[in-house]
């Protein structure tokens, strides 16, 4: 009965047929994907008199921001910009399965006081002791990326792991202080740690 | 017919084997059932049933110790095809038996394809975003993107299992080849200067040299995502152009340029692009009034057809999924941190029918039989 023959052999193909799934590099083009908006345009010029109206209830704030070229960045397509304030460039909320942090922006004249003041500024922020001169080099990490010199701090008060906790970066650029700063609950900051990173490494001059 | 083929082909049509396998799956359910708790349902569907055989580590190997789902389906399929060709014999009063088995082998060859074709995509949409891909939930893929045309990206997309392999990939669209050099299935990555003891980095270029990843264990709860690294070396005519770090963590591209070219590294969940896209209008998240229990979720969606035009809206909710061009984009979830954020599961699944179809195929079948029965006994009764 060859017909039958042949029936039971494709049953027993199909049977075999299933190892035949296998991985294959795939080539396509696709339109550009829209860059998440920066509101870099609105924040650009939040130092100066004229856009002082855009701003939050704050805007007349009598601390000059950075009014120089600014940086420039690319913020990962999960963090939700934010409007910007007078005070802040650019401002993003950042969520991870441990919960939401804020990431801001903020540039200023000069050095601001110096990094070992800085450091010592966000690490009262979440209730850590100040630091001394002599052990700011062993607390922050230095790194250089795009041409530019990043120092970055991590905090993370022991303890408590719902406690507020910063991973800053402080960039000098172009006689003026760049400050990222991610603030948020210690699990969500740890968890958005690789990615503000890489955000670090985007960041470069125009 | 040779004496070694007839028996082969006894051995198939024997009524012995269906309850060999059959006891054989029970056991297999038993102790997939029991593997869930560590393995997760993905973990044990891939481990007990999409597979020929179930494989225990015994330090260094893996043996392959019970049949698989394939393995036992398979055979099923072969058992029952082939009792149907030699053995049973087509008449109306086995007509219910008749129907009933073509419902099982529909079961059985609908639950192969399935496995074999169904992908599961997820597509998280923003209110007021729109997109034109929805990516995979546990695979990844390395993408090579030639970035330098101002409207479109050319992609060459290389599978997370090709740099699991460490397979060399020499694609006609680039003009390097790619070279993976270590790959890690879990890992955390960390600053490199607050990691004293980690050892040297293989990466050269990019992010590479300022970071370490750290391999972790491998995950197969439900809930949580692995997250891969690898180190990749690109090399072209004139030799290496570098190696570079690649993990789903960092959320952005690297960029680099080569033979005049802008380029992209990204590791990223597996995308599946459609020819349309879909825009979040509206986000409805409802708790019943006083609590945080959830009462309805939706996601008002406008669906916009590749040839333009205002496209359509369609209210996607629990148990009310959207289907379009082969794909159900069923309502799983939303992201409580916003509550503007949906988390639409997609499905590409050919064969969704097959269950529906063969089931009640069975139970027509077992019906009729009854009648059948049913209606010889009333005769017998009655000439009695």
């Amino acid at each position: 009965m060859p017909s039958r023959t042949i029936l039971s052999g494709l049953a027993a193909a199909a049977l075999f047929l299933t190892a035949c799934g296998e991985d294959k590099v795939a080539t396509y083009r696709v339109p550009k994907e829209k860059e998440p908006e920066l509101p870099m345009a609105a924040a650009a010029d939040a130092g100066t008199p004229g856009d002082q109206a855009a701003g939050a209830p704050m805007a007349d704030t009598s601390v000059p921001t950075a009014s120089g070229a600014d940086l420039a960045w690319e913020a990962p397509a999960s963090w939700k910009a934010k409007p910007a304030s007078a005070m802040r460039k650019a401002s993003y909320s950042v969520a991870a399965d441990a919960g939401e942090s804020d990431l801001s922006v903020t540039a200023f004249p000069g050095d601001v006081g110096g990094e070992l003041a800085n450091v010592n500024r966000w690490r009262g922020q979440v209730g850590l002791s100040l630091l001394r001169a002599d052990d700011l080099d062993s607390a922050v990490s230095r790194v250089e990326s795009n041409g530019l010199k990043i120092t970055i701090v991590e905090l993370f008060p022991p303890g408590d792991p719902g406690a507020k906790s910063i991973l800053g970066a402080i960039v000098p650029f172009g006689g003026s202080t760049w400050f990222f700063k991610l603030m948020g609950p210690e699990a969500s900051v740890k968890a958005s740690k690789p990615a503000f990173i890489g955000f670090l490494h985007t960041v470069k001059a125009p | 017919m040779p004496p070694l083929i007839r028996q082969v082909r006894n051995l198939f049509v024997s009524l012995r084997l269906t309850v060999v396998l059959l006891a054989l799956s029970i056991i297999l359910v038993f102790w997939a059932t029991l593997g869930q708790v560590n393995l997760g349902v993905w973990g044990v569907q891939q481990r007990f049933f999409h597979s020929f055989f179930v494989f225990v580590r015994l330090g260094e190997f893996r043996f392959p110790v019970f049949p698989g789902g394939y393995l036992i389906g398979g055979l099923l399929l072969v058992n029952l095809v082939s009792a149907h060709a030699y053995r049973f014999r087509m008449g109306w009063r086995k007509s219910g038996i008749w129907i009933t088995h073509a419902g099982l082998i529909l079961l059985l060859v609908g639950e192969l394809v399935s496995g074999l074709v169904q992908q599961d995509f997820q597509m998280r949409l923003d209110e007021g975003e729109t997109r034109n891909y929805s990516e995979s939930i546990r695979l990844n893929e390395l993408a090579i993107i030639d970035a330098t045309d101002p409207k479109f990206d050319d992609v060459v997309a290389i599978p997370e299992s090709m740099l699991a392999n460490g397979t060399v990939v020499q694609s006609p669209k680039l003009p390097f080849r790619v070279v993976p050099r270590e790959y890690y299935p879990n890992s955390t990555v960390t600053l490199r200067s607050k990691t004293p003891n980690a050892p040297p980095s293989p990466a050269t270029q990019g992010m590479g040299p300022m970071l370490a990843a750290v391999p972790a264990e491998v995950s197969y709860q439900d809930d949580l995502r692995n997250n891969p690294a690898a180190f990749v070396e690109l090399v072209g005519p004139e030799g290496s152009l570098g190696t570079w770090i690649v993990h789903t963590l960092l959320g952005n591209p690297q960029e680099f340029n080569y033979a005049g070219r802008t380029w992209k590294l990204f590791l990223r969940p597996v995308r599946h692009y459609s020819p349309y896209s879909i825009t979040l209008e509206k986000f409805s998240h409802d708790i019943y009034p006083g609590t945080d229990i959830p009462k309805n979720f939706s996601s008002k969606v406008r669906i916009n057809p590749p040839e333009g035009g205002d496209g359509r809206e369609v209210l996607i909710y629990m148990n009310n999924p959207l289907r379009y061009a082969g794909l159900t984009y069923y309502q799983a979830s939303f992201d409580p941190s916003t509550d503007r954020t949906t988390i639409l599961q997609v499905v590409r699944n050919p064969s969704w029918l097959a269950p529906y179809i063969a089931c009640g195929a069975i139970a027509l079948g077992l019906v009729i039989q009854f009648l059948i029965h049913l209606a010889e006994f009333a005769r017998g009764r009655r000439r009695a």
